[in-house]
């Protein structure tokens, strides 16, 4: 099968590959610039791990073929701390134990980074809203909702229950 | 020890895993790359039942980029047949032999049938599509009742029929009494519909046999390497000696993720025969259609009971639907028999089951595989109620054994010494305030609104009551090695396998703490046969008793060991050192302090210590569950069901959880919203459907099975409750597996008492919005 060359950049780095158009962004990620911290949960774009942020829009990469992603700038979970140092979003979910198994969390993590820039200061049901997109199937998801409310300036405690 | 101010269990310490699951840094299994590593994909069954007539690889093996097509039959000469590590659940059960891929038959949709290895993932689906496999269609057996009828078509012929295991009546107590005293029998035909784990990370593993060594390095997302490793050396006929299994980071499992399967040994026997590493990782269809599934009962039940809502005995008739290939299914009936009686005062019982073999997928463990006896007794408790018209808080309160009276032992046998049922009852109805609510719910119902509220109770041998004879661990005492480093850090090394449940974290508290040394002073090693202890691994809820007993006091031994080496250097004796800031002095003399990397330094080094002291600083620990106990707690839903659409809002979910000790809050936490979760989806949503003439599977994607998102699963109130201590030092109970046993039959009590008004009575578990609107009469009966 003939490939294709495929230039792009990812989390802030110009990157290149020669790939058969079939190949989805997600295995090139993953298989050809090593990039293993994108995860693929369903390989039909229903389960959100493999979100990354596409020109700053967050895209199924299990979905997207790589070729699709040529002179894109690509913003992988791998992206998000500087220097090692986890930024604020990474920072309130270690503080909120918001993840277990962490096979989901890149998705997450991307999907929710898109949000808090449209959004500083999202609501509960919109942060529902929001990720009801991506399947978590350890935390039941409250974790990860008081997460999310801390990284946006709350203190992280859960509100009053509703009734 | 750690003043208590100071001590880390009993805090929500942050988890020492996040860093790098944060960061994307993490290894699971799909991140493992070897060098020549190769890719595997089955071509796998589209029938149900169906004899094999013919494979032809021909086309296959000529695509480029195909190393190795392998069939069943060429599998078969290259592996033990076998339950393999299946068979551990089944020990005595009748067991039929079978391949490692499919040979004579294909016994459900999915089922393995070729292997293809190829250069890359792409090429070896390629050339699936190229392997022609001919196919006799059988009669496919897909309910109960086709696998009971004598003339249906045995699936596996060795054992004649599909009924694998028909177990005679056992009988508790005066059963016929019991129904002839009674002023009262409620009878219900109540049924677990089958469901599944659906961890986010699908099964895999990556198999690399060494042609020189003649060692096979397996690297697996498995819940217990031990186990796994057992499978791979039978199953391969190989010495243990000469399989090392290797674990990362593990994307769940909830049950799933035990032993080696098929699909892992024909990947290990193709390695061995190429001398190239092969990975396998499981996509998401397959892992829906094939990797197992769970919770397929059915139950008969009588209940002779009293006017006053005495529950005088219960005569209860089980059938389990196995799947294809016999495993855990099997044996679960026992569980169920001695589990069914729960925390309540039951006068008597009479128990029968039948297990039964369909072609649909494998029976598997999933969180709380037992829970159908939860499930039944706490449905009929409802429907007790209803038949009496009393309050269904009243009828438990009635029942439930209370602590410090008699009878302080399950009808079944074992003690319930320590059971917190009636603390919990007590405390969700003081947080409910259940009067008021039957106010609220009256007027609501005058506005054509329907409210429901359902509670259920719930124990679980998390580790157990103490055995005669031995401790409170079920399922055999665990092991630990603990070893002083020379830069002054603890390294810890489990047989647990966590994949999920932060163990890197909690067993860490409990050994910085009983040690003696800062949090991150502890590092917690798991998912290595070559170094980890033996043991089972991580499951039915007994990681916090067992590993954090056996942490607790393999840390008490490695500081000992440390003191005694410590005094030699100091010419002192044991009992006057102190620990303090990393460093051991002798009590009273802080400014000649040693550090402890310097304790373990001089260790290592000849002379300095005598000869019995020479060498690692390490101790090797063992906990048989002490004085063990129960976990157990009850669940409360508040929940309005909308009778024009069916959809059910749950406007309130609560929890009073008793786990003993909590050693981590949040970490627990967790646990039970997890398992609320997975609960809440088996009744609203999910649902592993087969049609029931062809035995095609009709859930396999994620728009067809449905698992629950942020906007189905509502906030869980959480109230713990601590035991009384029952062991001197290990008080912490198991709560993996509780949310997911008890949420169901919540659920489904307060659905039944929202619709109260129709006359709707629940007697299945799966309640999606066009069930429901069956229930009401809303719309007509799937026939």
């Amino acid at each position: 099968m003939s490939t294709f060359d495929v230039e792009l950049t990812v989390n802030g780095t110009p990157r290149q590959g020669s790939v058969e158009p079939r190949r989805t962004l997600a295995d090139f990620l993953r298989e050809d610039l090593g990039l293993t911290g994108t995860h693929l949960g369903c390989e039909h774009g229903v389960c959100g791990a493999c979100t990354v942020l596409v020109n700053g829009e967050p895209a199924r990469s299990c979905l997207m073929l790589a070729v699709q992603a040529r002179g894109a700038d690509i913003l992988t979970v791998e992206g998000l701390a500087n220097n090692g140092v986890m930024n604020p979003l990474q920072q309130a979910m270690w503080e909120s134990h918001g993840f277990q198994c962490g096979f989901c969390t890149p998705g997450f993590l991307m999907q929710i980074t898109a949000l808090l820039v449209e959004n500083p200061n999202p609501g509960e049901e919109e942060i529902r809203e929001a990720l009801s997109g991506n399947l978590c199937r350890c935390t039941g998801y409250e974790s990860i909702v008081n997460g999310v409310l801390r990284a946006a300036g709350h203190d992280g405690s859960p509100p009053e229950p509703r009734h | 020890m750690q003043n208590i101010a100071e001590r880390y269990t009993g805090a929500s310490v942050k988890r020492s895993e996040d860093p790098r699951i944060l960061t994307g840094t993490g290894c699971y299994v799909d991140d493992v790359r070897l060098p020549g590593m190769l890719h595997a994909a089955f071509v796998r069954s589209p029938s149900a039942h169906a004899r094999i007539t013919g494979v032809d690889v021909t086309e296959a093996r000529k695509l480029p980029g195909v190393i190795a097509v392998l069939t069943g039959e060429e599998l078969d000469a290259l592996t033990v047949r076998g339950p393999g590590a299946a068979g551990m659940f089944s020990a005595g059960l009748p067991m039929p032999s079978f391949s490692v891929l499919a040979t004579d038959k294909v016994r459900l949709v999915g089922d393995p049938v070729v292997l293809v290895v190829a250069e890359s993932r792409y090429l070896a689906e390629d050339a699936c599509e190229l392997v022609v496999v001919d196919y006799e269609e059988l009669p496919a057996v897909i309910t109960q009742e086709q696998a009971l009828d004598p003339a249906g078509p045995p699936i596996f012929e060795d054992l004649g029929s599909n009924v694998l295991v028909r177990s005679p009546v056992a009988t508790f107590g005066d059963v016929e009494g019991a129904f002839a005293r009674a002023d009262r029998v409620v009878r219900a035909e109540l049924r677990q519909h089958r469901h599944q784990n659906v961890p986010m990370e699908c099964r895999g593993v990556v198999c690399s046999f060494d042609l020189g060594s003649g060692e096979l390095t397996v690297y697996s997302a498995t819940q217990g390497v031990h186990i796994a490793r057992t499978g791979f050396a039978t199953q391969l006929d190989m010495p243990l000696e000469k399989v090392r299994v290797l674990a990362g980071d593990i994307g769940g499992s909830f049950g799933l993720k035990l032993g080696a399967a098929r699909e892992d040994i024909a990947c290990a026997a193709a390695s061995r025969r190429l001398g190239r590493p092969i990975r396998w990782i499981e996509d998401r269809s397959e892992n829906l259609t094939a990797s197992g599934q769970a919770r397929d009962e059915s139950f008969e039940v009588e209940a002779a009971i009293s006017n006053e809502g005495h529950i005088l005995g219960l005569r209860v008739k089980m059938i389990i639907d196995t799947g294809a290939y016999p495993g855990l299914g099997g044996m679960l009936p026992e569980a169920v028999k001695g589990m069914i009686p729960g925390p309540y005062k039951i006068g008597a019982l009479s128990f029968e089951s039948t297990a039964v073999i369909t072609n649909k997928a494998s029976y598997i463990a999933y969180r709380g595989p037992w829970a159908s006896e939860t499930w039944v007794r706490e449905r009929m408790i409802d429907l007790i109620a209803k038949e009496l018209a009393m309050e269904p808080l009243e009828v438990r309160l009635r029942n439930v054994v209370t602590r410090g009276e008699p009878p302080l032992q399950m009808l079944t046998g074992r003690s319930l010494v320590g059971v917190t049922s009636r603390e919990s009852l007590d405390r969700i109805a003081a947080l409910v305030d259940v009067e008021a609510f039957r106010r609220r719910q009256a007027e609501a119902r005058a506005q054509g609104r329907y409210l429901g509220l359902g509670l259920a109770t719930y124990i679980e041998a998390a580790p157990g009551p103490r055995t005669p004879g031995g401790g409170g661990g079920i399922m055999g005492p665990e092991q630990m090695r603990l070893r002083l480093e020379e830069d002054g850090t603890v390294t810890v090394f489990t047989s647990q396998m966590p994949h999920g449940q932060s163990h890197q974290t909690t067993l860490a508290q409990i050994a910085a703490d009983e040690f003696g040394v800062p949090f991150d002073q502890v590092r917690v090693v798991v998912g290595d046969t070559d170094v980890v202890p033996m043991g089972f691994g991580t499951g039915g809820s007994r990681s916090a008793t067992m590993a954090g007993g056996v942490s607790l006091h393999g840390a008490r031994a490695l500081r000992a060991k440390v003191f005694e080496v410590a005094a030699h250097l100091f010419e002192a004796s044991p009992e006057d050192m102190d620990l303090a800031a990393g460093a051991v002095s002798v009590r009273g003399v802080p400014a000649r302090a040693v550090p402890l990397g310097e304790i373990a330094r001089a260790a290592h080094e000849p002379g300095r210590v005598p000869r019995d002291l020479e060498g690692d600083l390490e101790v090797t620990a063992e906990y048989d569950g002490g004085e063990g106990g129960w976990a157990g707690g009850t669940h409360a839903a508040i929940v309005e069901v909308d009778v024009e659409t069916g959809q059910v809002r749950i406007e309130r979910y609560l929890v009073a959880e008793d786990c003993g000790v909590l050693i981590n809050p949040a970490i627990v936490e967790g646990q039970v919203r997890g398992g609320v979760a997975q609960g809440i989806g088996a009744v609203l949503l999910e649902r592993s459907a087969y049609d029931p003439d062809s035995g095609q599977y009709l859930s396999s994607t994620f728009m067809d099975y449905l698992i629950p998102t942020a906007c189905e699963i509502p906030r869980i109130e959480i109230e713990h409750i601590e035991t009384v201590p029952l062991d001197a030092d290990v008080n912490f109970r198991g709560v993996g597996e509780g949310g997911m046993i008890i949420a169901p039959p919540t659920l489904c009590n307060a659905i039944e008492d929202a619709l109260s008004p129709m006359g709707v009575r629940v007697t299945e578990q799966h309640l999606p919005p066009c069930r429901i609107l069956e229930l009401i009469g809303a719309i007509a009966l799937d026939p």
